[in-house]
């Protein structure tokens, strides 16, 4: 509302200010040619000055005095042949009204347009001094940010923000959240799951090589973990192999307790079974179920088959920011750092150091801990 | 709610400027005195509102409100306030914003100093600068709206760009723009000249001091520019003809042009035509200038935005001005009447030649500028127009007109004797002529070059100091009547003799730094020494520092004279920015007298030293203080009283009549 007063006040007064002239009581204004008179008599004025100086000899300043002379009769001459200015019109009138009229109708149309009136301003201060209680979850995060920034090492800090990423949509601040408690206070299954779930949300919901780890990993920490087993079943699922898949809901069915969400999960997962097993992006079914009936020596082998026709097509056709991506990342999950790092050199060559998608792979790479040679030296 | 206000503002002044470019045009044009004089409180009034909009603007950098994209894009609540503030317009779109605040600002001095302006003038200069006015004001709401809002907000902003966060960014693009946008009245003045098809005898009495003053804060941003780019870069030059760099320096060449024809059309109502041209022209540089650093046609530290629209919405005003001016002067020039005669030799002579010297360079830099986009824009090659090229261009055709500098102001006006000058000019010439002498065989490891070009900067100071004595008859009249003969001279003649001064002890710290320069480079370990021009630096190690928004390195170096006395440490450093992960480097200056010491660190060598570059920077210092000097010319020459013309009405006698100066 005060706003609304604020902006009306603003239009009266500019208003007022075209009207102005139109209230005020009208003076003649002198002529053009007037204006030249006096500056001419203001250039006889500083010659006499300079001479008595002594600045221009007396020859100099007879000649530039008849110059001078000689402009004030041609104005003269000017000023008889012009007819003086005429008076106003009712187009005055009207023109006035309309320039006095469009001022409201344009600002405030276009305002509608571009404006946010009803937006209140948002002062930091006054943000962070609001109550825990009535404080956002964004600004909580940001308030953990500000005290994770200067304290880098709080491995609690980093476990209690993570999964609240997650929860935010924020599936890659998440995994840099769990990398870190687990590089800082070791391996729990808790972690491990979590880790796995935020690459599975990257991932848009696959669940990818790298997050299958995390769960086993998990499940090896803490075999009965009713979470990183239901995501290996998928895991599972999206590989091909329905039977180990269902074997394992199956047995959670069976295992836990009915007011497990967990449970309930793994009967729905049973029912869809059946209808789903979609394909995912990556290699195709029958690679996946070939690599699912290797053993684990022969699937790295394919593996890196893969990695190097990936290698080799982006050699020629390097035009491929998601390509770049998902080969440093394959080199990161082979282990392979300097391979990574050297696919990241080489991907940014390619789209050009100042682009945007160059920009994004680095960010991209740096969050699987890999950063250009340019940087490194 | 204030960030609204702004926004609201900044609205109302686009509708308001657009008033101000039709019924004050139309009133002109039917000879309705009503309807002319809307554009001054409209001017006022739209001066008032982007004001407000601007100071919204700076409020919600200070208090961080990341509700604005603006400030969340370009600020960071970890900043210290100065670079909240100046992080203002460290931006596009506060930049502009800016721009259009000091365009609005210089139509408001129109429209209240301008009160004894002829009506129709004032009216029609008032409405071209509305439309100026009103055309970056689209520009702004419709591709570069500082006041985006944001919801929800961010709780962090991404922190300006480290390089600009200094206190050059506080100074440096506000004089600038002053320069450029103050350009734009001298425009407005030729184009309502050429709208009327009359040129008034005030019109060039008007137009100096609009370009003096744009001229002073032009020479003083650029040189800020040029000091901030030394010390903050970390490679010690001044100048890289880099085309951001040239984009400021066309419109000052072509100013300084103006400036000079300005005059000879003040006094002898002659070069009327070449006036109005060069006051296009100079205004058009200005928005090529805009154009190129704004549009990423560029890319350097100054091009915030890289958006093609931005860019063909700038293009398309670029396009609009200066094809609409030329074209209203190619239908209107020939109306405007032709002045005085006078002879090649004589003080318009000089003036003519300063002219035709100047327009060349500029030339010659536009050529240089825009060849290497020209090249890339048809056949796709990225060529680069460096240093090389302007060195032996721009150089060998400045030399002349250096050389002719002190010449001008003793020939007389129409008819001068070039013999008579020369005889006068002996004097300085042969302490010139000394100063290379001894330049030459008293100063180690100086060039004939180096001592031909300090002898050429003392010319160019001697001259005027000539000319000065001269005006006040030293040698003709007893000293104390020569003392108040000089009190009592005008203040142009003040302002020449200083601007030309100031060019010499500008030449003469280029001369020397570029001749006489010593660059040593190493790499040291801590305790290690080096020797550079006479003083030895000492290398104690590096010691890690924290700063509000940084981390850094930084080198502490202690370093002794010739004679083994300890003259105190100098600090450069290694600065790296966390918010952005943004490398800068610190260089560490020691001044003495007018020479400095200046001391960068470069990478680490595998076997643990550090590679330090050090530089003797002889006379470095007089490079912006002769910008320094030749703006406070500009401000002498702004404070003469020929300026200030007076009104056409039955009054008594002027004041400028009263005060008559002893003589």
């Amino acid at each position: 509302m005060f706003f609304w007063i604020i902006a009306a006040t603003l239009t009266l007064g500019a208003c007022m200010a075209i009207l102005a002239p139109f209230s005020r009581r009208h003076e003649k204004a002198a002529r053009d040619e007037d204006h030249d008179l006096e500056v001419y008599r203001d250039q006889l004025a500083e010659l006499e000055r300079d001479a008595a100086r002594g600045l221009i000899a007396a020859t100099e300043a007879e000649q530039a005095r008849a110059e001078i002379g000689r402009r004030i009769l041609r104005v003269a001459a000017e000023r008889k042949e012009r007819p003086a200015r005429g008076e106003g019109t009712s187009f005055t009138r009207i023109a006035s009204l309309a320039a006095v009229l469009a001022v409201p109708l344009l600002s405030w149309g276009i305002y509608a347009g571009l404006g946010s009136p009803g937006m209140p301003g948002q002062p930091l201060e006054a943000r962070l001094a609001q109550d825990t209680g009535e404080a956002s979850m964004a600004q909580l995060v940001a308030r953990a940010e500000a005290h994770l920034a200067e304290n880098p090492e709080d491995a609690r800090g980093w476990e209690v923000l993570a999964p609240v990423y997650l929860r935010m949509g924020r599936g890659g601040d998440a995994v840099v959240a769990y990398r870190n408690a687990i590089r800082l206070d070791g391996e729990t299954a808790a972690r491990q799951t979590g880790l796995g779930e935020a690459l599975v949300a990257t991932a848009g919901g696959t669940v990818t090589f790298e997050a299958q780890q995390a769960f086993e990993q998990a499940l090896a920490l803490e075999p009965g973990n009713a979470r990183a087993r239901y995501f290996v079943a998928s895991g599972y699922l999206q590989d091909g192999r329905t039977d180990d898949a269902v074997s394992i809901w199956q047995a959670m069915a069976a295992e836990l307790p009915g007011d497990s969400p967990w449970r309930g999960a793994a009967v729905e997962a049973l029912r869809e079974a059946g209808v789903s097993a979609d394909a995912v992006p990556g290699p195709s079914q029958e690679q996946m179920r070939a690599a699912a009936d290797m053993d684990t020596d022969d699937r790295t082998a394919m593996i890196e088959d893969m990695v190097a026709g990936l290698d080799a097509r982006l050699r020629s056709a390097p035009d491929d920011p998601e390509g770049w991506q998902r080969l440093v990342r394959s080199y990161v999950v082979l282990g392979r750092q300097d391979e990574a790092r050297d696919a990241l050199d080489r991907g940014l060559e390619a789209m050009g150091r100042e682009s945007a998608q160059s920009d994004e792979l680095a960010s991209f790479a740096l969050a699987l801990g890999i950063s250009p040679t340019e940087l490194e030296e | 709610m204030t960030v609204e206000i702004g926004h609201f503002a900044l609205v109302l002044a686009f509708v308001l400027t657009l008033v101000q470019f039709t019924v004050p045009l139309v009133g002109a044009r039917i000879g309705d005195e009503r309807m002319m004089a809307v554009g001054g409180p409209t001017a006022v009034a739209a001066f008032a509102l982007t004001l407000l909009s601007f100071a919204a603007l700076t409020y919600a950098y200070i208090v961080s409100d990341f509700s604005v994209v603006n400030v969340w894009e370009n600020s960071h609540s970890q900043k210290p306030m100065l670079y909240k503030v100046t992080g203002v317009w460290g931006n596009h779109e506060g930049s502009m914003l800016l721009w259009i605040v000091i365009l609005a600002a210089f139509a408001a001095l129109v429209a209240w100093f301008g009160r004894n302006l002829p009506a129709t003038l004032r009216a029609n200069v008032l409405a071209v600068q509305g439309l100026i006015g009103a055309s970056f004001m689209l520009f702004i709401l419709a591709t570069s709206n500082p006041f985006t809002r944001l919801n929800p907000a961010p709780m962090e902003g991404r922190d300006l760009n480290p390089l600009l966060q200094d206190i050059g960014l506080a100074i440096h693009p506000p004089l600038l723009y002053l320069g450029y946008v103050g350009f734009s009245i001298c425009f407005s003045f030729a184009c309502a000249a050429l709208i009327e098809g009359r040129i008034d005898a005030a019109w060039a009495r008007w137009v100096r001091p609009w370009t003096l003053a744009a001229w002073l804060f032009l020479t003083g941003g650029i040189a800020m520019g040029s000091y901030w780019a030394y010390y903050e870069l970390g490679w010690g030059g001044f100048w890289f003809w880099d085309p951001v760099e040239n984009a400021s320096f066309l419109p000052w060449l072509a100013g300084t042009a103006m400036l000079h024809s300005a005059i000879v059309m003040e006094k002898r109502s002659a070069l009327k035509i070449w006036t109005v041209l060069l006051a296009i022209m100079t205004f058009s540089l200005s928005l090529l200038g805009t154009f190129l650093v704004r549009s990423g046609v560029l890319t350097s530290v100054h091009a915030f935005a890289t958006d093609p629209t931005r860019g063909v919405f700038i293009l398309g005003i670029l396009v609009f001005f200066i094809g609409g001016s030329l074209s209203l002067f190619a239908l209107r020039a020939s109306r405007l009447t032709t002045g005085g005669l006078f002879h090649p030799i004589s003080r318009e002579g000089a003036l003519v030649l300063n002219n035709l010297f100047l327009s060349t360079a500029t030339a010659t830099v536009l050529i240089g500028t825009l060849y290497p986009l020209l090249v890339e824009a048809v056949t796709g090659d990225k060529i680069s127009v460096g240093p090389p090229f302007f060195n032996m261009t721009f150089i060998p055709l400045i030399i002349p007109l250096l050389i002719a500098v002190p010449f001008g102001p003793l020939l007389a006006w129409k008819r001068g004797d070039l013999y008579a000058a020369c005889q006068r000019l002996f004097a300085a010439f042969a302490a010139s002529l000394a100063v290379v002498v001894v330049v030459w065989f008293f100063v180690d490891g100086a060039s004939v070059a180096a001592a031909l070009g300090i002898g050429l900067a003392f010319w160019l100071i001697f001259g005027p100091l000539t000319d000065l004595a001269l005006k006040s008859g030293v040698g003709n009249v007893s000293p104390g009547i020569a003392m108040r003969r000089f009190a009592g001279l005008p203040r142009s003649v003040y302002g020449t003799a200083l601007a030309h001064i100031g060019v010499g002890l500008t030449v003469l710290g280029i001369v020397a730094v570029t001749t006489l320069e010593v660059e040593r480079m190493a790499g040291m370990q801590p305790g290690d020494t080096m020797e550079v021009s006479g003083y030895t630096l000492r290398f104690d190690g590096i010691r890690p520092h924290q700063g509000p928004n940084f981390t850094e390195d930084q080198g502490v170096f202690t370093y002794f004279n010739a004679s083994g006395r300890e003259m105190g440490t100098i600090i450069s450093s290694k600065r790296l920015y966390t918010a952005r992960q943004f490398p800068t480097t610190e260089a560490g200056l020691r001044t003495h007298g007018l020479s400095q010491l200046y001391i960068a660190l470069g990478d680490r060598l595998p076997d643990g030293s550090i590679v330090v570059r050090a530089w003797w920077k002889p006379l470095v210092l007089l490079i912006w203080l002769g910008s320094v000097v030749m703006m406070i010319g500009a401000g002498f020459s702004l404070a003469d009283r020929r300026l200030r013309v007076g009104a056409p009405s039955a009054r008594k006698a002027r004041p400028a009549g009263t005060v008559e100066a002893p003589a």
